[in-house]
């Protein structure tokens, strides 16, 4: 149960305990983007936690319990608190946890990393919109869409002069906009960063570090879930195990 | 009011630099989103300044504020520029000493974050007129009294943001029972004023017999 390649719990499953002392369980799915920021983010401050996977396409009816929306991720800690909404349960392990700091301290610094992340958030819409496009479309105009996204990306880290968004080391908002950069390729949306030099850089420096590359998903894993999510098959969250 | 000047439009001369000792807020007078930073300014008593913008007819050089002239932002004395209400009232809550609008423990901040996630899913996520559907039903019953008291207060909205929720207003206005059950304007205003001063008349204000 405890880790991030167990099978999911579905409908008729029992709900699992209550959270273990000195831990914080994660409610997440192993191929979701938005679940994997919040694992990148307790990957990174190494705070002991424990995954429980949720078969979305089959949910557990006890799992309303932990957020009436229904979605991963999830946080619950052993006093029985609850968190979600991805960008939510990041900031708040980054304040509840010691240890490095995600986020700057500096009020205007945090205030610049939440202006790139609104910057983000046409994204994965988009990328959704891609992924779900009927067989007949080919596509190219949500590509031209992405790329108009992607270039304002470009322009942050040309302005900044920086590898990553937050400065010269990775931080918060890296981590929170890496998952939709990791499916590109898996997508065949690469193209779409080919007039964009500095993001294809910041993709490659990404992959350097060792919390994201400890979750990268292998691409056959990554596309056999997908063919199976899109026909909703409630086989698909469990996917290559 | 430090708020109440007229508005800079086309062809306005750009206001200089922010002075030391103050924040600028490029605002509207009835735009709710900005009207969250002016509260946020006042409750931590926040020395600032306040420049309308006319938002039908905006100045060439607001764009060099906001990429797309939006409002509120903020401006301060070292030229930093905040945008998006939520992420400049945080600014605003970190940056200034005094009281503090966000709670310090992470979980009760995380909650209050949780709980605006909440009103955008009810403000702006439909994607039909009605909250539930093409047609008038439960839900929009339930939310209706609060926004017709609202409503009530004439808060013209700043209708770029929300127009999804105009829209639900005026169609809400159209349905006989909305309409049968509205309040009228000045027998509520008239109610509220003898409520707020406690008056046991307030409940029956405008009745005749």
């Amino acid at each position: 149960m405890s880790g991030g390649s167990a099978r999911s719990l579905a409908k008729g499953s029992a709900p699992p305990g209550p959270v273990p002392q000195g831990l914080i369980r994660v409610y997440s799915m192993r191929f979701c983007p938005f679940a994997q920021r919040t694992l990148l983010v307790l990957k990174a401050k190494g705070i002991g936690h424990e995954i429980v996977n949720i078969n979305l396409k089959n949910k557990p009816e006890w799992f309303f319990t932990k957020n009436p929306f229904g979605l991963v991720p999830v946080l619950e800690n052993s006093q029985g608190q609850l968190i979600y909404e991805s960008a939510i349960t990041c900031e708040y392990l980054d304040e509840a946890y010691p240890g490095k700091k995600l986020l700057p301290d500096d009020p205007y610094e945090k205030a610049c990393q939440k202006m790139v992340f609104e910057l983000f958030s046409k994204v994965p819409p988009l990328v959704t919109s891609f992924i779900r496009r009927q067989n007949n479309e080919d596509g190219s105009g949500l590509k031209e869409e992405l790329r108009k996204e992607f270039s304002k990306l470009e322009e942050v880290l040309t302005n900044k002069k920086t590898t990553f968004f937050g400065g010269n080391s990775l931080s918060m908002i890296d981590y929170l906009i890496w998952p939709w950069f990791e499916r590109l390729e898996v997508l065949e949306l690469n193209e779409c960063v080919d007039h964009t030099p500095k993001l294809k850089l910041w993709m490659a420096a990404m992959r350097e570090d060792p919390a994201v590359s400890s979750l990268l998903i292998e691409a056959k894993a990554f596309r056999g879930f997908l063919d199976l999510y899109l026909q909703n098959s409630p086989e698909a969250c469990d996917y290559g195990l | 009011m430090e708020d109440a000047t007229r508005t800079f439009g086309k062809g306005s001369c750009p206001p200089g630099p922010v002075p030391e000792g103050l924040i600028r807020v490029y605002s509207m007078r009835f735009c709710p989103f900005a009207h969250r930073t002016r509260l946020v300014l006042r409750a931590k008593g926040i020395r600032h300044e306040v420049i309308n913008i006319n938002l039908r007819n905006k100045p060439e050089w607001y764009y060099t504020k906001h990429p797309s002239g939006q409002i509120p932002v903020l401006e301060n004395s070292k030229c930093q520029l905040i945008y998006e209400s939520v992420i400049a009232c945080e600014y605003l809550d970190d940056a200034y000493p005094g009281r503090k609008l966000y709670p310090y423990d992470p979980y009760e901040r995380a909650r209050q974050k949780m709980l605006l996630e909440l009103f955008y899913k009810i403000l702006g996520y439909q994607n039909t007129v009605f909250f539930g559907g093409d047609c008038i039903s439960m839900i929009d019953y339930l939310f209706w009294p609060w926004f017709e008291r609202l409503d009530v207060y004439g808060i013209a909205d700043c209708l770029n943001h929300t127009p999804a929720l105009r829209l639900w207003t005026a169609a809400m206005k159209q349905d006989p029972t909305v309409c049968a059950l509205l309040i009228d304007r000045s027998i509520f205003l008239g109610f509220l004023n003898l409520y707020f001063q406690n008056n046991p008349d307030a409940f029956d204000y405008g009745l005749t017999c």
